[in-house]
């Protein structure tokens, strides 16, 4: 593994806990989805992200779904170790931006409730590049090499995401049984924690020094 | 088998040049308890040169030292610990801990400073898998079964267990460790030495060792007058297998007054873990047998154990209880 340079994160599931209904229902109300809500916000989520890959919304439905993210984004709750992460890896001098297919109003939102402006180095949602899933991932790389970037991941898609933009797919391993389902899917890494992401960084940095 | 190449010094000195010669690709030989097996399950961060320390002169030994305190060569057998009556009559807790190191046949083999360094034995590490200490950048033991091996304190990218049990006994004497090292000897005590879970030298490893030092020996403090030990071990057999919990406890007793106290946990976390809350709350109470439960409720408040493994503290508790009922009986 090349030296860690940039770290791309997506909000939903692995900077905070999100409610998983907001998402749901804009799966039942513009895809047509039957069934209960998936208890994972992620889960949920990224299924709402291949519908609207395979089938974008129109003007009027982006504008409902971005009233659905906000309330989704009013609910969530930060993990208690971003914060500390952030400030560590601003530092360490990586650049860490946003990259998320949520709308542009429901991140700038979720950084202004949750005071992270300052610790991040830049933002790109789906409004930004006009896509979901890997196109923000890859406009919110800037110059910095993709084989240099990691990109947390807690679902499938979120892996294939990261790879389809070439940067290096890490799992959060939170939930243990749903990390070893996906660790079949062959990540480049995985943390238990936010707080081990600056240890990972200088681990590989080491290793690449000791050659 | 990994192919290695074997070099036999005779001095520290030397050891330590062909250890810096070969950087990290290098590693100290002596029992070969741990290291043969790494090797033999061809683990890709098992070394490719091994420094055989045998040969070199004064590093097996045990003897008093001018202050009345014990101080044992790096290269001495943990049977030749175990069956020393020097350390009995001194240091009986240690004694009695030696003696529950794996089994008869590899106490023969494996050295006192090969136990405190040792590589941790996560079976996902053991068996091949590329995991943080073995060139990957996961732990598999934080998601797979982690009931025997892991750590139910928390971890920083590796969750194995410090295995070793001679450093959980070690530090209630507040022993220190002497290493060689290129720019002289240095001293730490055996809490410091394997702190567990560090980086160095671009690896994960329990230990501080750079990989161009040589742990020289243990250095025990004379022996305090009114000093009592206790050690207890958990594990699935009688023999041979590591800690599920340990727990070493001294107190410095003035009657049945406890002046200080050391509670050290092994087998439950990345490193002996030294609990100075119960460490605290003993001190100044009189060693009764209702003390042991008060113990209990404030001790390993900080757990956070795998998804299986939260026995691990209950166990751990359990020693801690008795312990504290051994030295007040």
């Amino acid at each position: 593994m090349q030296n860690i340079k940039a770290l791309l994160l997506e909000p939903v599931g692995c900077l905070a806990e999100f409610p998983s209904a907001p998402f749901h229902e804009i799966a039942v109300r513009f895809f047509g989805r039957k069934g209960k809500a998936s208890p994972s916000a992620s889960r949920t989520y990224w299924h709402l992200l291949n519908l609207m890959e395979a089938a974008p919304l129109d003007a009027e439905q982006r504008a409902i779904a971005e009233t659905m993210e906000l309330e989704a984004v009013a609910q969530a709750t930060l993990y208690e170790d971003v914060c500390p992460m952030l400030g560590e890896l601003k530092s360490m001098g990586v650049s860490v931006s946003i990259a998320t297919s949520l709308s542009r109003a429901a991140v700038r939102e979720f950084i202004n409730r949750n005071s992270l402006g300052d610790l991040l180095m830049g933002t790109c949602s789906r409004d930004d590049v006009g896509g979901v899933k890997s196109a923000p991932l890859v406009h919110a790389l800037g110059s910095n090499p993709p084989e240099q970037a990691i990109f947390l991941a807690d679902t499938v898609e979120g892996i294939k995401a990261a790879r389809t933009a070439g940067v290096l797919p890490i799992l959060m391993m939170n939930d243990p049984d749903e990390a070893q389902r996906l660790e079949t899917h062959k990540p480049a890494g995985g943390v238990v924690s936010l707080h081990e992401i600056p240890d990972f960084i200088r681990l590989v940095a080491a290793q690449n020094q000791r050659g | 088998m990994k192919k290695v190449s074997i070099y036999r010094p005779t001095t520290v000195d030397e050891a330590m040049q062909i250890l810096t010669e070969h950087g990290t690709q290098a590693s100290v030989y002596a029992g070969g308890t741990d290291l043969l097996i790494r090797l033999k399950n061809r683990l890709e961060q098992a070394p490719s040169f091994l420094v055989d320390i045998k040969k070199i002169d004064h590093l097996r030994y045990i003897k008093e030292d001018a202050q009345g305190g014990v101080e044992i060569g790096a290269a001495t057998k943990i049977s030749e610990l175990a069956e020393s009556k020097l350390l009995a009559e001194k240091y009986p807790m240690l004694v009695e801990a030696v003696n529950k190191i794996s089994s008869p046949e590899l106490r023969n083999a494996s050295t006192i400073a090969g136990d405190l360094l040792q590589e941790v034995w996560c079976q996902y590490l053991r068996g091949g898998y590329s995991c943080w200490r073995n060139g990957g950048y996961l732990c598999y033991g934080a998601i797979g079964d982690n009931s025997y091996y892991h750590s139910a304190m928390g971890g920083r990218l590796c969750y194995a267990v410090y295995p070793g049990d001679a450093a959980t006994a070690l530090i209630p004497y507040d022993a220190r460790a002497k290493l060689a090292t290129p720019q002289g000897e240095k001293e730490l005590l055996i809490e410091q030495l394997v702190p567990g879970d560090m980086q160095v030298d671009g690896k994960i490893q329990s230990h501080v060792v750079r990989h161009n030092e040589i742990l020289t020996s243990v250095v025990i403090p004379p022996p305090r007058p009114a000093f009592k030990a206790s050690f207890e071990k958990l594990r699935p057999r009688g023999v041979w297998d590591f800690a599920m919990a340990s727990c070493a406890m001294g107190l410095e007793l003035n009657g049945k007054t406890i002046e200080d106290a050391r509670v050290v946990f092994g087998g439950i976390s990345g490193k002996p873990y030294r609990e100075t809350v119960v460490e605290a709350f003993l001190k100044g109470k009189t060693l009764n047998d209702d003390l042991g439960e008060q113990a209990v409720a404030i001790a390993l408040a900080n757990a956070a154990p795998l998804k299986y493994n939260a026995t691990k503290i209950d166990m751990a508790k359990g020693l801690l209880a008795s312990g504290i009922a051994r030295l007040s009986a």
